[in-house]
This record gives C-alpha cells, structure tokens and sequence, in this order.
C-alpha cells in the first residue's frame, strides 16, 4: 500500500503536547505503562512475524542460491552480481530509474503548475476532487484501458484518422510499451501530488499574499518567496512517498496492453518489481529465490539511500507559521 | 480582510459600493493577475476535469455494450442497457466468487488491522519514553519496505504453515503489511487530540483502559474511519501479494480475477463487452466511497503534514 504520510522533519510536534511530568509520573501515567503489552503487543506480533521477519529473511536468501525447495547454498554476493550482468535485470533497473525520475519530475512540474492555477480559481473543489480519483482506481484498469485506446482499431487511431494519419505508430510495439507506460503512470498520478501540493499551499494564510500585493511583489517573485518557501517540505515529503511509491509499480506493468501471450509483460517495460515475481513465480524456469530477493534487495537499497538524500536535501530550518 | 466590529456594529458598516465585490470571499490580493498562461492553465486543467469524467463514463457504457459493437465503434454509444456483460462476468468468469473474496477480504483485513493498530497507536502517543519512540521508529520503519521484498520470503513462510493459496493467510498478510501506515497515521490522529477529557476522566477514577475505551475511542472516531477507509482502498486494491499467495480460482480476489481474465483473452478471443463489466465492478465500489466519505481520503492523506 502506499504510505500517504511520512514524518516531516523539523516541525513542531501537534499543538496538543502532555505537559511535561517528573519521573515518577501522575498514576494515570502509571496505570497507562502498564498497558503495554496489552495495547502494543498484537501490533508488535503481527508486525514483527509478517513484516519484519520476511524482511531479514530477504536480506538472508538474497546471499544464498535456492530454488524455493530443496537446499540453500550460502553462496555470499554472487546473486548481486549475477543479477547486474543479467540484461533482463539491468534494463528492468533503468526501466524503474527512468519511473523514478523523468516520470517523478514530469509529475512534479505538472503538479506544481496546477497547484499555482488551482490555488484560486473557480470551482478548485471540483477540479481537484476528480483529479484526485484515479489515485483510488487499481493502476491495472489503467494498464487494460490502455489496451484498448491504443489497439490498431482502437480509439486513438480512429480519432487520428480524420486528420489524415493512416500510418499510425504501432502503439502497443513491445519498444513503444514502456514510454505509453510512463505517459500512463504520469496521467494517473499528478492529480494525487497536486492534492497533496495542494493542501500545503493552502495552508499558507492569506496575509502573506496582502502583504506581497502591499509590498508590490510580482508573481514570481510571490513564488520565490512565499510560496516555495512555505511549501517545500511539502514538496519534500511527495518526493519520499513518489519514491516509496514508483519502486513498487506492478501491476500497471503486468497487463498493459493486455495482450501478454503467455502471462508476462515484454521484457522492455518490466521494472525491478516485475523482475522479482518472473524470477521467482513465472513457473517458466526453475525459480531463482536468490537472484529474485537480491533484485528486490536492491530496490530497498535504492530507496532507502534516496530517502535519506531527499531528506538531507530538503531539511531546512521549517518556518513557522 | 477583516473588520473590527464595535459594539455599535451599524454605525461602523464600512461604505458600500466603493470596491468591487469580493468573490467567494477571497481577498483581492490572493487572486491571481489574470495573464494568458493563466487562462491557458485554467482551461487546460478543466479539459482534464472533462476527459476524467467521460472517461469514466465511457467505461461504464462500454460495460452495457456488445463486444462487436465495442471493437466496430469505440466511440459509440449503448443502445440498450443489456446486462448480459454483467451477468456473463458475474457469472461465467467468476467475478462473483472474486468480488465476494474481494468484500470479505477487505473488510476483515482492514476491521482487525484498525482494531490491532489502534490500542498500540494509543498508547505510542500518550507513554513518553525511550521505549516507546524507539517503538515508534520500528513502525515506521515498516513504511519505506516494498513489497516485493518481503514477498518471497511470506510466500515461504506461509506455505510451511499451509496458508498460501488461503483467504486467512491473506488477510494475515494484509493486517501485517499495513500495520505501520495504520500505526503511524493513528499516531498522529491521537497525538492531535486533547487530554483534559482523559485526565478528568481519569480524576474521576477511570481506568486507564476504561479512559480509552470510553473516552479517547469515541473522541478519535474520525480518525479510526479514516484510517479504516484508506486501508479499505488499499486492501481492495492490492495486487502483488495476492497474484503471489492465491493460485486457486475460487480463492482469486478482483484484481487477480482480473488478470485471469484479461489473460484468457489471448486464448478464447476478446471479450471487452465482459472485460469492461469487470472494470465497472472493481471501480465503482472506490467511486461509491470517494463519494460517501471522500473528505475523510482527502483528510487523511494529508494529516500529519501538519494543519
């Protein structure tokens, strides 16, 4: 699932904060330490047995070479860097790289351009709540849906033929897939950004734009200095959940075209995640759990060393406001 | 824009008819100037607005519409509503099994993962101690794991207990896989909440497993609906995990039923006219929520990114 809201740095905690109380603590306080294992254990269980143990498990098979049954061979890095000599992992690699940034800063752009328009134009509730909804729609209606817009007979053609193309592109070549996929991905997802974008500009009290209209500040300027500004840890936390995110695109992959022969995507368009479901589950070769973990390893790696540079970046001294 | 209002508010209405009026309430220095890029902006995003929702449409019309028809015209319209699409899904292709799978599934999943997260995001909000932010870092921790890493991993885990190719592994799976969102926003919620009612309640002589049951939990009612409604979407929409741990048909939830069916296709012929009543049916239950409770999406979403 995508996690919507991620702990922003430097901001001051929720208004309504405990006054601060000496060790020992009120009773309730203490009646309430007792609760404990009660209150937090079942999370903790369910957590740790169906979440963080099959995350240290993965660390561990990704060193080892196992296909599912039968005996694990310790067999130390050789799964990472068989991996990274494997075509098939490299261009899935690039293809999420390419997800990851060109389509993050095209969503960005757009994102933020439609916040500046919708910030107070008429009908903005309107506007914003449809562009909200695809965010709520399996990205696989999307991936079918492109199946049929893009089909030679389909409805991009058909509309194209009145203006004299009959030579249209194959849409659905399996080289034209991936670029239709980012296209798809950034028509799908900007509205989901822009709401969030949305919420931070709106948070911006009206005085700070009277006073630029006193002050005689363009529109640029305006931006530079109040809007960007008062929003950029906003922006900083979209781009951690655009990465947590676009790591994890698959579905949208699986069926895009919707004609897959024999159940799986042209190697052109996967991504690490598609690569970690055909190397263990395609049921076409012996799985490879090993090589399988240490793609999706790598992934986690990625994003693990993203988020913590965005972070960096972005940490500023947070305004108050 | 506002103005002082002294106890002789009549005497101080300010003069009428000396600016133009103020739409919506906005002041005049949050409008923008009105420039070409501007209105082209405007326009363009309405286009947006248009296209989504015809779109939208489209599909469901689709839904009523004859495969033939469909591939002759694809801009056409239904001549009649003909449910048969529906039926032949519903029916023939298993969705029913699928959406039936798909309800229970999520409503299980999300009901106990609210009702395991809450009482933990209670207590990480209100117990300060190292204990308890280094809790607190564990949960989030969780939030930054794809999925697809701990994937191999559960699919081993689970088949040793023999809870692949089962709905209750599955709903196992989703409890444990949104646990840190679910903790993290509930966190959050209860953080923002005041104390007093719990401290008279507390004053009085309640327990402090009686303050949370009967004062906190109907005071962070919004928030749990909140959280319940998100993971409703998420756990509806859930793919990879479910295409991993689920192998037979009868055990498929939508998305996977999904894919079958579009994979099927390459073999028995297109079926769009069934295809697209399988769209209409994963869909629409997200439309009818966003409706219903969208503020609560939209809130919760961008809670913790301060007010």
């Amino acid at each position: 699932m995508s996690a919507p809201t991620i702990k922003r740095t430097g901001r001051a905690p929720a208004p309504a904060q405990k006054p601060e109380r000496g060790p020992g603590g009120s009773s309730i306080d203490r009646q309430r330490r007792k609760l404990l294992v009660p209150f937090v254990g079942p999370a903790f269980v369910f957590y740790t047995i169906l979440f963080i143990v099959p995350a240290i498990a993965a660390a561990w098979i990704s060193l080892n070479e196992w296909a599912g049954s039968g005996p694990m061979t310790f067999v130390g890095f050789k799964n990472y860097i068989q991996v990274f000599q494997d075509p098939l992992f490299v261009k899935s690699f690039i293809n999420t790289l390419l997800l990851l940034f060109v389509v993050g800063a095209v969503i960005f752009i757009l994102a933020f351009a439609m916040t500046l328009v919708l910030r107070d134009m008429a009908g903005k509730k309107v506007v914003r709540n449809v562009i909200f909804f695809p965010h709520l729609v399996n990205a696989l209606v999307f991936g079918v849906l492109a199946g049929f817009i893009f089909n030679p007979g389909g409805m991009v053609n058909t509309l194209l033929k009145p203006f004299g193309v009959t030579e249209s592109p194959a849409w659905l070549a399996q080289d034209n897939i991936f670029p239709l996929i980012m296209a798809t991905m950034v028509a799908t997802t900007t509205g989901y950004f822009t709401t969030i974008l949305m919420a931070g500009v709106d948070r911006i009290p009206p005085y700070f734009y009277e006073d630029c209209a006193l002050a005689g500040a363009t529109a640029f300027q305006r931006l530079r200095y109040v809007i960007l500004p008062l929003t950029w840890d906003v922006f900083g936390t979209c781009a951690v959940l655009w990465t947590i995110s676009s790591i994890k695109i698959f579905e949208i992959i699986w069926v895009f075209g919707g004609s897959s022969g024999a159940g799986i995507p042209p190697t052109q368009s996967w991504t690490t995640a598609v690569y970690t479901y055909v190397t263990a589950f395609s049921g076409q070769s012996t799985p490879a759990y090993g090589a399988a973990t240490a793609s999706a390893i790598i992934s986690l790696a990625l994003v693990s060393v993203l988020v913590v540079l965005l972070r960096r970046a972005m940490r500023r001294d947070a305004i108050e406001f | 824009m506002t103005t002082l209002t002294p106890s002789k508010s009549e005497t101080a209405v300010p003069p009428r008819g000396h600016r133009p009026r103020n739409r919506g309430g906005v002041s005049p220095a949050l409008r923008a100037e009105h420039n070409v890029a501007r209105s082209i902006g405007v326009f363009l995003l309405w286009v947006v607005v248009v296209v989504s929702i015809a779109m939208l449409a489209w599909i469901v019309l689709q839904a009523f519409r004859d495969t033939r028809d469909i591939l002759a015209s694809p801009w056409g319209m239904p001549k009649e509503f003909d449910f048969s699409n529906f039926s032949r899904a519903w029916n023939v292709s298993d969705f029913a099994t699928a959406t039936l799978n798909s309800v229970v599934t999520t409503a299980v999943s999300s009901t106990l993962c609210v009702a395991i997260a809450a009482p933990a995001a209670y207590y990480l909000s209100r117990v300060e101690s190292r204990l308890t932010s280094g809790l607190s870092l564990y949960f989030i921790l969780g939030l930054g794991i794809p999925a697809q890493v701990i994937l191999i991993p559960l699919f081993v885990m689970l088949d040793k207990v023999q809870l692949t190719d089962s709905l209750i592994g599955l709903n196992l799976v989703y409890i444990g896989l949104s646990m840190p969102f679910t903790v993290f926003l509930l966190t959050a919620f209860f953080r923002s909440l005041p104390l007093e009612m719990e401290e008279a309640a507390a004053l009085d002589g309640a327990s402090a497993l009686r303050t949370f049951v009967q004062i906190t939990l109907p005071l962070a009612k919004g928030g749990i609906l909140t959280a319940f409604v998100l993971l409703v979407v998420a756990h509806w929409n859930e793919t990879l995990l479910a295409l991993t741990l689920i192998q037979s048909t009868e055990k498929y939830t939508l998305p996977v039923a999904l894919i079958s069916f579009v994979q099927q296709q390459t073999y028995s012929g297109a079926d769009w006219g069934g295809l697209f009543a399988g769209l209409c049916i994963v869909i629409l239950p997200m439309l009818v929520i966003y409706v219903w409770l969208g503020h609560r999406l939209t809130e919760g979403l961008t809670l913790g990114m301060g007010k």
